[in-house]
């Protein structure tokens, strides 16, 4: 095979002497990513399972996990100068909100008119996609959202849905191809089943937020997720996720253009972007951590909070790993299984229970415990007037 | 490169078609089942110019059908290792750029683009030297280098450089002044 001796020489080794422009050697190449199966750097043929796979940026490309690391610190320090962070969006229920056809029931028939018969506020947000025969209604505020956010963050979308559907998608948000370009991450991109993963963003973890409304599926991302209230508009998927209710198409209304949650989160993320550049900052740029700001923007909703639960645990539930406690802790406030004078506020599903009475006595707070997840959805503490426990509470 | 080659194939033909016009039929079905399409060893069907010769016509067991062998004279197109093209930009990203010459598909990636030249990322990404004189961007015409092919039922991809001399940008559609 020629006077190689010594070196590994694989067997595609060309006859020319040239080395491609670089100057190593094909054994010594690092082997940075795999386009089609041949190496990026030198040619070499690669094994077909080299490397994390970049299908969304093209269908043959592969890369390592050094160039992976080398890429999202060069790109960070670019994104930095420009001011700008990441962000992933998901789509179904977060920025959109897709039925098919089949699924629309006779109350919603008056969605399939002309455009000129439907009321002002669908005449441009509700999209039919024929040859997907669905229906696809985008939520209040995204176009004023997309716009605002970036200019402050490189926008990823990433969803479960299939990647026809992303790409269509992907159109209606973004008709001008400005925000996402070949950022579009679908569920064949995933690199574990039913898990979304920044393993695929070609981004520093350190400087990545997420906008979805399913917290499972970003189990190892939990720190970068900022959780949206689901979008329903159509009924069909008040029936798939169990809710006892009309759908916004059924009565005829719609999210807050102004309060709904889009503008909200918007003001949250600029906020998060603010801190995150602060130039009071001692450290450099390049050293900053997007969840540390995250996190700290989120123990803002409730803190001087002390809690105490009634009825909302079952017995023997170790209190600090339930749900709501430690939810109540992320969004700052201090949680107690015990009532002392310190104590704000009762929550409590029950107004007869000891603690809810105690409660009532000493003109502490009494709420039910959609008061938390109210104010987590919205970042700021609610109302306690609008959580009474009579309302909500169980028949005894 | 270009090859003006002879090749052969076994074409199938439908009882139907038996009659005057059967030679042309058979072209008319070897022309849209072969031009197009990919082979390993001669790469990218471009066109037939020419029928070499048509073989005795062979009944099939058990179905009407009869095989024809059909001698074809073709233009083909296939990249090789080392071979200097020219290919227009279809798409700069982070990692390099993708370029097409005809059918195949050619990616240089940042590795083998001068080091000189940084990605600007926005409206037109594209790869620039520090004085802004050269420019890559989609649609930029760009005389590149293969360095490894692969070719598939119906395409073909390079590894391509511009890292070496004389390789580069031909043209720019967006020059600027």
């Amino acid at each position: 095979m020629g006077e190689h001796c010594g070196t590994t020489m694989v067997r595609n080794a060309s006859t020319s002497s040239s080395f491609c422009g670089s100057s190593l050697k094909r054994n010594m190449c690092p082997h940075p990513g795999v386009y089609a199966g041949m190496c990026m750097r030198c040619g070499q043929e690669m094994d077909d399972e080299f490397g994390v796979a970049f299908g969304y940026i093209h269908k043959k490309l592969r890369l390592a996990s050094d160039e992976i690391s080398r890429l999202r610190d060069k790109d960070l320090k670019n994104l930095l100068r420009d001011r700008k962070l990441y962000l992933i969006l998901d789509l179904d229920h977060t920025l959109l909100h897709s039925a098919q056809f089949p699924d629309i029931t006779v109350e919603e028939g008056y969605l399939h008119n002309q455009m000129d018969a439907l009321p002002d506020n669908l005449k441009s947000s509700l999209f039919r996609v024929e040859r997907m025969q669905m229906m696809t209604k985008l939520r209040p505020f995204v176009h004023s959202f997309l716009k605002e956010a970036s200019n402050l963050f490189e926008m990823y979308i990433y969803t479960m849905g299939e990647r026809p559907y992303a790409l269509e998608m992907a159109k209606l948000l973004d008709p001008g191809d400005n925000y996402f370009s070949s950022r579009i991450i679908a569920q064949g991109d995933c690199t574990q089943r039913n898990q979304k993963g920044l393993d695929v963003v070609l981004g520093r973890e350190s400087a990545v937020l997420i906008l979805d409304d399913t917290e499972a599926v970003w189990g190892k991302h939990k720190e970068n997720l900022l959780l949206m209230e689901r979008y329903h508009f159509f009924a069909s998927s008040c029936k798939e996720f169990g809710l006892n209710c009309k759908s916004l198409s059924q009565l005829k209304s719609d999210e807050s253009e102004t309060e709904g949650a889009l503008p909200t989160v918007l003001k949250i993320l600029q906020r998060i972007h603010n801190l995150f550049f602060d130039e009071e900052r001692q450290n450099n740029l390049e050293d900053r951590d997007v969840r540390q700001v995250l996190k700290a923007v989120g123990k803002e909703v409730l803190k001087d909070c002390k809690v105490v639960f009634s009825r909302v645990f079952p017995t023997n539930f170790p209190a600090e790993q339930h749900t709501l406690w430690k939810m109540a802790e992320q969004l700052g406030a201090t949680c107690s299984t015990e009532i002392d004078p310190s104590v704000t506020h009762v929550v409590s599903t029950d107004a007869g229970t000891y603690k809810s009475r105690w409660a009532v006595r000493e003109n502490k707070y009494l709420v039910h415990p959609k008061w938390i997840e109210a104010s987590k959805y919205m970042w700021r503490k609610q109302p306690e007037e609008n959580f009474p426990i009579s309302s909500h509470a169980k028949n005894k | 490169m270009f090859f003006h080659i002879v090749l052969e194939r076994n074409m199938q033909l439908h009882p139907r078609h038996f009659g005057r016009d059967l030679r042309d039929k058979l072209v008319a079905k070897l022309m849209k089942d072969v031009e197009g399409t990919c082979s390993g060893r001669h790469g990218f069907i471009v066109a037939i110019t020419g029928i070499e010769s048509v073989g005795k016509g062979l009944i099939r067991d058990g179905t009407g059908f009869v095989t024809f062998p059909v001698k074809y004279q073709c233009v083909v197109f296939r990249p090789f290792k080392g071979e200097i093209l020219e290919a227009v930009v279809t798409m700069v990203n982070k990692m390099g750029f993708f370029a097409e010459a005809g059918p195949v598909q050619i990616f240089v990636s940042n590795h083998l683009i001068p080091d000189d030249m940084e990605f600007q990322s926005g409206d037109m990404p594209n790869y620039t030297t520090s004085d802004g004189s050269v420019k890559i961007q989609k649609e930029s015409e760009v005389r590149l280098k293969i360095i490894g092919t692969r070719v598939d039922a119906t395409e073909i991809f390079c590894i391509g450089t511009i890292k070496d001399d004389f390789l580069g940008v031909i043209s720019d559609p967006g020059a600027t002044s």
